[in-house]
């Protein structure tokens, strides 16, 4: 019958107070079904949020990769300087810059500025240096070798140790948490649907009736499908605020205990990410629902 | 308007609730089921409204098979036949207004219409002034008039009632046939399975009787208890049946 395609006020309000009933027939159980998917949500994003900015630490530290060579006490700036004029022919190496100690210390202060305090450095303990990128990262070793073997060179560093060992604590913490998140969404959509079960079994002279009085599937099972949203968006708009709460609050101590990591909040696209995560609540939701309504139903 | 072709219903523990059942049941009709309990009453009226389906033979109503009905048109059908229970089944939370409404409200009627028809099927039963009143607070035969204008509010084209009168006394019972019978005078095909001989008696109309899931006898003028062929009447019998009958045609109210 066509008449099931016009909507008016009535309809309407008759519908929102059958999700509304459905909604508070069992606080208890309906707490419990939020509560999940705001652990659920919460750990998925600080999981995204520590992985996304991590995995943006490590491959900007890729990129620009850098061998800095310290030079020993005996050698000159002019063989610094014949260094740097070799190293630049070499095909394998982009830039090669020779870092003379004042200047080193100068750009250490400007880098830890108000979060060490540099000043109660006397004396300057930087050697002079000079910094070399590669063109290709895997190039690192043999220049790096080249540089070590020469005898004006008392030291070679790179930061590639400390970027693979990023990349590898994100990787595994990524897996980990990938199961961890799996096995979360199935509990909480477990919860959800036995409270939505709870639900159905409290309306089940409701639902008899109107299987009797010809409605439809559809209607039937809207008010439950809509209860299972419910609970999985406000349950992952609770978890949203409080990581926006983290964010502003707990980031902040984190990067001030952590001065040497260059960790940067990711900024714009929080909102975005917000948004992913009540989405990734209202699918938990619905798909719990529609699973547990569909069975009765079906019955 | 409703005809069964070789109906047989086996239930999945063994019962054999139907046995080649044929019938046909014309439009504006109004027809007593009868026999006694477990003969196969109530698992009639749920083949017609699809809550059951046969295990053999076909179902038609309106025109159409609805044992080989697919799940999604169910509720179509339902909407054409409106049933009513024994034990009324209406909801405890909602007012007599409401339990009516709420019919016609979860099939998507719009509010102009659910605002036109209550009413009016409150009316025709006789339950308007006690719209705003909750079952609890009402008597069996006002919750039974109550359930029969939630099952007329969609205008079914056919009425099932199992057992309507049978937790009633007899004045309920009484207002309730009276109601049927108005129903049925305004066109719907009423079917009615029941225990109630004073109903059946009074009303004369066709009588199945089914026993042991299959029909014993079909009466178009029919008794609860079957005085004509069941006795093999001679005689004096007869005169006595006639006698019955003619009393019974003087009743004011269902004499035609």
């Amino acid at each position: 019958m066509p008449r099931e395609y016009v909507m008016d006020w009535g309809k309407i309000r008759f519908f929102l107070s059958e999700v509304w009933r459905n909604f508070t027939r069992n606080v208890v159980m309906q707490i419990t079904s939020i509560g999940t998917v705001t652990v659920m949500i919460l750990l998925l994003g600080t999981l995204l949020f520590v992985q996304h900015t991590l995995g943006r630490v490590g491959s900007e530290q890729i990129a620009k990769i850098e061998i800095s060579a310290f030079m020993s006490d005996k050698a000159s700036p002019a063989d610094a300087k014949r260094i740097v004029a070799a190293l630049k022919a070499d095909p394998r190496v982009r830039s090669a810059l020779y870092v003379p100690k004042a200047e080193g210390l100068r750009q250490m202060r400007d880098r830890l500025k108000g979060q060490i305090d540099t000043s109660l450095l006397t004396s300057n303990p930087l050697p002079d240096a000079i910094r070399v990128r590669v063109v290709d990262p895997n190039q690192v070793h043999a220049v790096a070798a080249l540089l070590r073997k020469m005898p004006q060179v008392a030291n070679v560093e790179y930061q590639r140790d400390f970027v693979e060992r990023l990349v590898r604590l994100v990787d595994v913490m990524t897996k980990v948490g990938i199961a961890f998140i799996l096995l979360l969404i199935v509990t909480s959509a477990i919860i959800i649907s036995n409270t939505i079960r709870l639900t159905v079994y409290a309306r089940r002279r409701e639902i008899a009736i109107m299987q009797l009085v010809g409605a439809s599937a559809t209607y039937i099972r809207l008010p439950f499908i809509c209860e299972g949203f419910l609970a999985g968006v406000l349950g992952a708009a609770i978890a949203v605020l409080l990581l926006t709460f983290g964010r502003w609050q707990i980031w902040p101590k984190v990067t001030s205990a952590l001065p040497f990591l260059p960790l940067r909040e990711s900024g714009a696209d929080f909102g975005l990410f917000a948004l992913q995560l009540l989405l990734i609540g209202a699918i938990v939701g619905i798909g719990a629902a529609w699973i547990s309504v569909g069975r009765y139903l079906r019955a | 308007m409703i005809s069964l072709r070789e109906v047989t219903l086996i239930y999945p523990n063994g019962t054999r609730a139907l046995d080649g059942i044929d019938l046909e049941i014309a439009k504006g009709s109004f027809v007593f089921l009868v026999g006694h309990s477990g003969t196969g009453k109530s698992s009639l009226l749920r083949l017609l409204y699809r809550e059951q389906r046969p295990s053999k033979g076909s179902v038609i109503v309106d025109g159409v098979q609805i044992d080989k009905l697919k799940r999604s048109k169910v509720p179509e059908l339902r909407r054409k036949v409106g049933v009513v229970f024994q034990d009324f089944k209406l909801l405890p939370d909602k007012t007599v207004w409401e339990n009516v409404a709420f019919a016609l409200q979860v099939t998507g009627a719009r509010t102009r219409d659910v605002m036109r028809q209550v009413p009016r099927v409150l009316d025709l039963v006789g339950m308007a002034h006690k719209s705003r009143v909750f079952p609890s607070e009402l008597s069996g035969g006002e919750q039974q008039r109550a359930a029969i204008a939630r099952a007329l509010v969609n205008n079914p084209k056919i009425l099932l009632c199992d057992e309507p009168t049978g937790n009633l006394d007899p004045v309920n019972t009484n207002e309730v046939v009276d109601l049927l019978h108005r129903i049925n005078l305004k066109g719907t095909t009423v079917l009615v399975a029941t225990h109630n001989a004073l109903m059946v008696d009074r009303m004369r109309r066709r009588v199945i009787r089914l026993e042991r899931g299959k029909v014993l006898a079909d009466d178009e003028r029919g008794l609860y208890h079957r005085v004509e062929s069941e006795i093999q009447p001679e005689g004096e019998d007869l005169a006595f049946a006639a006698r019955v009958r003619n009393g019974l045609g003087q009743d004011p109210i269902f004499s035609e």
